[in-house]
């Protein structure tokens, strides 16, 4: 099933918009950080979102290929466009010298996590669906 | 409506006999599920045609555009497509594991994930088939159905 269309392409980028933002307020609020660059930040913030959603909706397409390499591929393709785009931005102003690690960390962490849970609820599926099969089977026996 | 179970020894073959004065609803639910799993299909062996009990059948497989029903001993070609299969036998316990193949719940022995994601399934005569991930939800839906109809 497809769960990211056209019809709620847009729906998701603004959830995950208003998750990472009100993540980032949140977490400079408990560590009494103004952000300087916050406009700009929005802004990354946006393209990220609108790169996630759209690595998520590939991955309805992707299904019959082996899950780890399409993860690899998606993180891989994830990181070189962020760098990109980062390299593009500095051809016009100057960034910090960490942003290249900054983001590096900002796809690895949610990657990760996103990989975690998704082996989880996996396996999770399997063990509930054995279950269900032994009942089955000894209903049957 | 009661159910009277009796285990006898040496029978040659398990029978369900129904006594009843009128067809009523609950009657007639408990044939139209019995109808699904008690029937058979037909398909040739070579020259030979032969009839094979539903619920014999472990998967169902398209190869080159042939449908085949493997059975414990058997492989028969029937004329059935997939989609037909599934159509008419989802309710004795056939879902669908890839583009290729239906496999009959009842025939499983267990699933098994890999790091690719991909789910395998153990079949009671010891073969392995892979899931689709794509059809890992439909399946689960269709295990879950069979389990709700179990527990009613």
């Amino acid at each position: 099933m497809k769960l990211i269309n056209k019809k709620n392409f847009v729906s998701i980028v603004c959830i995950f918009f208003t998750l990472i933002t009100c993540g980032k307020l949140l977490s400079e609020r408990l560590a009494g950080f103004t952000d300087r660059y916050y406009s700009d930040n929005i802004f990354t913030i946006l393209g990220f979102s609108v790169l996630i959603t759209l690595v998520l909706s590939v991955h309805y397409y992707l299904q019959k290929f082996p899950f780890l390499i399409v993860l690899l591929v998606q993180y891989a393709v994830t990181v070189g466009i962020v760098f990109l785009a980062i390299w593009i931005h500095g051809q016009f102003s100057v960034h910090a010298p960490t942003a290249y690690w900054d983001m590096f960390y900002s796809i690895t962490i949610p990657f990760l996590g996103g990989a975690i849970v998704y082996y989880v609820c996996f396996f999770y599926q399997i063990r509930k669906a054995n279950a269900i099969l032994r009942n089955l089977q000894e209903e049957s026996d | 409506m009661k159910l009277i179970r009796t285990k006898e020894e040496n029978l040659k073959e398990n029978y369900l006999e129904l006594h009843y004065d009128k067809m009523d609803d609950e009657t007639s639910a408990v044939l139209d599920r019995l109808r699904d799993t008690l029937r058979y299909v037909e398909g040739t062996s070579g020259d030979k045609k032969v009839t094979i009990a539903l619920t014999d059948i472990y998967y169902v497989e398209t190869v080159d555009r042939k449908t085949f029903a493997y059975a414990k001993d058997a492989c028969i070609e029937i004329k059935e497509a997939l989609r037909d299969v599934l159509e008419e036998y989802s309710g004795a316990g056939f879902a669908r594991i890839s583009k290729s193949a239906v496999v009959n719940i009842y025939k499983i022995k267990k699933l098994q994930g890999d790091v690719n994601m991909r789910v395998i399934i153990y079949l009671k005569n010891d073969e392995k088939l892979i899931m689709n991930r794509s059809y890992k939800n439909e399946f689960y839906e269709r295990l879950n159905k069979l389990q709700g109809r179990k527990t009613k």
